[in-house]
């Protein structure tokens, strides 16, 4: 992905499926307890981000299955993804770790 | 017809948004999705999610289309690449000719070879990207 910086939802959708394969439902809701229920993702918006990840090679179709009459197809992360995902999440990270310590107690401006 | 069975109805209607090959690999898992998350008694989609659908089917109708256009116009663009390259190969010939009669001014017309050259390269080398999805 390089410079560009990914959006919020796939990140949020790469680490879901870092905890295992799921499917479409399975995203929404792990997306919603990672982001403490503050992103609910729209299916509309689920799939556009899976088409575009499948079409990158960041992740992949797992297997297929009928529950109730209705097809679930589950999806998992792929080892490219994975880099991805963690050269994002260090970036993230040390971005936060800076301006946690600028905020830091002793510079007068502890965040609440 | 239940409650479920409307919703679904209306939930297939805004999915003809999207262009039949999205359909014909993902409308049942998408409506999964949607019955899904639907609220237990909902018989119409929410607001928002009619504007999700619309908005994702439709950009991606577009984007189909473009990039059917832009694989449409690569390939005509390939016709010009050897008629490019015939055309400034013709024009260093001519002034090579016109030269040797003494025609002083012929290696002006290099330039417009170069340009023709040029194009060809360039044309060769292209290849059309898609806009972003939304």
């Amino acid at each position: 992905m390089g410079i560009r910086s990914m959006q919020e939802t796939t990140f949020l959708i790469l680490t879901a499926l870092a905890g295992g394969s799921r499917h479409g439902y399975g995203i929404v809701s792990d997306v919603e307890q990672i982001s403490e229920r503050r992103v609910r993702l729209r299916a509309g918006t689920l799939y556009a981000a899976l088409e575009r990840l499948s079409g990158e090679g960041s992740i992949e179709i797992e297997r297929e299955e009928i529950v109730d009459n209705r097809l679930r197809r589950y999806y998992r992360l792929t080892p490219a993804g994975g880099e991805r995902l963690a050269e994002e999440a260090s970036r993230l990270h040390s971005n936060a770790r800076a301006a946690l310590s600028r905020l830091d107690p002793r510079g007068g401006m502890a965040p609440t | 017809m239940t409650g479920q069975d409307r919703l679904e109805r209306r939930y297939r209607r805004l999915l003809a948004f999207y262009p039949r090959s999205f359909r014909e690999g993902h409308e049942e898992e998408i409506l999964a999705v949607l019955l899904a998350g639907a609220a237990e008694g909902r018989n119409r989609p929410h607001p928002a999610e009619v504007v999700d659908l619309l908005r994702r089917g439709v950009s991606m109708r577009l984007r189909e289309r473009w990039l059917r256009q832009s694989a449409r116009e690569a390939r005509r663009a390939r016709w010009l690449i050897p008629l490019r390259a015939a055309i400034g190969l013709w024009l260093v010939v001519l002034t090579g000719v016109l030269c040797f009669f003494g025609e002083w001014w012929a290696p002006v017309l290099l330039l417009f070879a170069a340009i023709h050259f040029f194009l060809s390269i360039r044309l060769l080398k292209s290849r059309p990207r898609p806009p972003s999805p939304g």
